[in-house]
This record gives C-alpha cells, structure tokens and sequence, in this order.
C-alpha cells in the first residue's frame, strides 16, 4: 500500500524513524486493528492509533456516552452526551484522520459473535470493563491466531500483558479464573481519570511495534503501574502447561459465555450494601417491611454463627426454595464472602419475585466492621 | 530483618490504603499470617480453603514467582501481591 503525498507529510514523524519508515507506515495502513471497549483504555488508544494512520480500526462498544465518562475517556466531548459511544467514536477518529476507516461494532460481545467480529482483525486490543468480556476475547483470540494486547485499571494502578500466538503465555496462564464478585469494578472504586491514558497509550504502542515488526513486545511479562508512586515494576510469567485454553490438553475448545456473562448485565443493577448500611437498616424499620435476611452457606456454616433472624438456604437448594420468600418483598443475600451470594442475587433477579441486596464482603466483613463476636465458620 | 510487602490495588481496603507494609517471616505463608494479625481478611482474598493462592492472584518474591506458600522470605525482600483487575 504505496503512500500519497498527503500521507508522506502527515506522517512525516514516523518516516524520519528508520525503525517505521515508508516500510512500517505501509504496514500501518494495511493493518486492522480491534479496539475493545471505547472506554478509558479505548479513548487514548483508538485516538494514537488512528493518528498512526492505521488503515482499518474497529471499536466495540455497546453504551452511550455519560457525562460521568467525561473525567477520562478523551474521545468525547459533552456534544456527545447520550449518543451510542462506537458512533461518536468513529466520528471523532475520522475529524482527526479522514484517510482510515473506521468500523463502529455496536454490540456486546458474546459467544455468538465474537469470532465474526475478531475475524476481521489482525490485532486486538482489550480494554473491557466486564471481567467475563476480557476471558471471551482471550479465549477467541487463543482459538482464532490473534495477537491480543490487554489492559485493566483500578483506582491508581494498572496492568498490561501482550499475547502473540505461538511466542508466549496468554491472560488465562496469568490469572486462570477469576470473578466480578471478588474483583471490584472501576465504578465501585473509582479511578484516577489520567491512569486509562497512560495504559491505553501503552496498548496503542505495543499494537504499533507488533504491526511494524519492530522492538519487544510485552510477551510473558505483567506490567504493573502504580501512579500514586510512579512506579513501573514487570514480573515475568510462563505459560501453563495446564491453561484451559492454550495448554497441552486444553478443556475450552470452542467459545461459550460463562454464567457469569449472562448475569453481568442483570448485576450491573444489583445494589450491593456494606455492613454499616445493612446495620442502618435493620435498626430502621419504621413504615416499611422487614428486610428478609437469606444466608447461602451451607447448614454446618449456619450453625455456627449467623444474624439474627436470618434464614439459611443453602446453594443448592436456593432455586426451588425462593418462593419461599414473600412475594415483592426486599431480601438481603449473604454468605462468608460475597461469592456465593452475588451468584444468588443473580438467580433471585432472574427469579423476579423479590428484590435482591447483597451483602458486600459477606459476613467475614460483617464481623470485621460491625460485630467481633460475630463466629464465621471456614467455607465448605 | 521484615521484608517490604507492596500490596494490589484492590486489597489496599484492607491496608487502610497503605501500599505498601513491612512484614515479617520466613515464607510467603508467614508473612501472609503476620499481615493477617494486623488487617483481618486479607489472607482469606489471596488464599483459599486449601492453602492454595486464589486463581486471581500472582505472589512474586523480589522476581522470583510463588507457586506455593512455601516460598522461602528474606529480610528486604519484596513480596508483591498483585490482583486481576478489571476496569476499563
């Protein structure tokens, strides 16, 4: 793909680069690359690779732009409020280089569609805010031979890691399994607005060095940030033997969304309640109904230590014993740790009879925040 | 002599946002004890039932992984306890 006079001069930076060239540029504009998620890590690297010129850059994104996405993600400006983010997005990056293209994917990735949309990419990049998103795309990046550059934010620090078929680990040799019940989200915890940028940048340079064949790529090392200290640390890592999906006898051969993919959406509206919040309300009950307190830990765990007037059903027994709970009432889930009970919210919710609260932390943090005497029994 | 333990975002709730605490003992599940005194609840995030470092989470000594409880501590190492993150 030979360059126009125009491009020779709005790429002028990379040409005087001996490392990118006429070669390299050339390279740029043939490559597609995926950009998951125009969200913080999307914004920076959506806008630097569109302004490397890369030919045929796509954004997955399914929400509409929030006035409280404005704090970071730098693609939009407040005359995007409420339009369709991919939309806005493709918009923004044509007005800053009109000669790429530009595909806006409006959808949620799920089992279904995640290979016809990865197909048509060489590189992808991965800046997802849903924990079962991020193993989906690794998952169909494993399976379909694509390099997968993956970035994750919380609060002041962030993560990248860089998979290349064939060369190294993938984000599953990292972190095998995980869950939005033990890992918070940016919304709960908050995150510095500058820190997406920093590690969205750093995704945008891997695709760029992957793409022009040039420098080190963040094979099977973690890169941690930590922007309260302005620290840069890397830990090396392998690949698993045993990794579900790249390993020797690997178990997920074909693409299947988790439980927890169907009930992500549904538990994005579930109120979750810390301890001292459950306290105000159980010590509040004028004009309103009682709170039903639903334990799911095993009966020997009960036993042990439970509160006051609450109800054990267990696990396996929650989906038929529900109805037992009065019909529109309020009840609050808990369990040692919150793991357990968020999967019961997410069956209460599909349920609809009543209305689910979690209790966060479970009652381990019940017994460290509220009561000390509080026995909780070990799991199992 | 303790070792530096520098503690993941997300488990810094229980650090009182420290990120980093000194801690003392001769393996990775000494030092893990020692925290535990001190800030209830923090093992239980990285370990499981079994004594086994939750799926989530990577334990590294200096750089030198910890596929085990069993990795042997020194004063003025550092242990990082790094989380799975997932925000975007």
């Amino acid at each position: 793909m030979a360059l126009s006079a125009e491009e020779r001069t709005r790429y002028a930076r990379h040409l005087a680069l001996p490392e990118i060239a006429a070669a390299g540029q050339e390279r740029l504009k043939a490559a597609r690359v995926l950009v998951i998620g125009a969200g913080g890590l999307g914004s920076p690297s959506a806008l630097y690779l569109a302004a490397a010129g890369v030919g045929t850059l796509g954004l997955v994104d399914c929400d509409r732009v929030d006035l409280s996405n404005l704090q970071r993600q730098v693609l939009f400006d407040n005359a995007a409020l409420q339009r369709p983010k991919a939309v806005a997005a493709r918009e923004r990056l044509l007005s800053l280089n009109p000669g790429i293209r530009v595909v806006a994917h409006e959808l949620t990735l799920r089992a279904a569609n995640v290979r016809e949309v990865i197909d048509a990419y060489d590189i992808v990049l991965d800046g997802t805010d849903r924990l079962p998103t991020r193993y989906l795309v690794n998952d169909a990046c494993v399976l379909l031979g694509k390099a997968l550059v993956t970035a994750a934010i919380h609060r002041f620090e962030g993560q990248a890691m860089t998979y290349v078929p064939g060369r190294g680990p993938c984000y599953r040799c990292l972190f095998p399994e995980t869950s939005a019940a033990v890992v918070p989200s940016c919304a709960e915890a908050g995150v510095l607005g500058v820190l997406p940028g920093v590690m969205g940048a750093i995704q945008a340079t891997e695709a760029i060095k992957l793409i022009v064949g040039r420098g080190e790529p963040l094979v099977g090392r973690l890169l941690t940030y930590d922007a309260l200290e302005l620290r840069f640390q890397e830990f090396r890592f392998a690949r698993r033997a045993d990794c579900a999906v790249c390993g020797e006898r690997p178990t997920i051969t074909e693409l299947r969304d988790s439980p927890e993919t169907c009930m992500t959406d549904a538990l994005q509206s579930l109120r979750r309640i810390a301890p001292s919040e459950l306290q105000v309300m159980l010590a509040d009950t004028e004009g309103r109904d009682p709170l039903m307190l639903v334990d799911v830990r095993e009966p020997r765990e009960f036993a042990a230590g439970h509160l006051p007037g609450a109800i054990n059903m267990p696990m396996s027994e929650l989906d038929r014993r529900l109805a037992e709970l009065p019909a529109g009432s309020t009840a609050v889930f808990m369990c040692r740790s919150g793991g357990r009970s968020l999967r019961a919210c997410g069956q209460a919710l599909r349920g609809g009879t009543v209305t689910p609260l979690q209790l966060e932390g479970g009652l381990l943090a019940w017994a460290a925040e509220v009561d000390p005497a509080l026995i909780v029994a070990p799991a199992g | 002599m303790d070792c530096t333990v520098r503690i993941g975002s997300p488990l810094r709730s229980y650090t009182h946002g420290a990120s980093s605490v000194a801690a003392a003992g001769a393996t990775v599940a000494e030092v893990l004890a020692d925290l535990e005194g001190r800030f209830p609840g923090i093992r239980f995030r990285m370990i499981d039932e079994q004594d086994r470092i939750r799926r989530h989470i990577r334990v590294f000594v200096n750089d030198r992984e910890a596929a085990t409880l069993a990795e042997p501590v020194a004063g003025g190492d550092q242990v990082h306890l790094i989380c799975a993150l997932s925000g975007g």
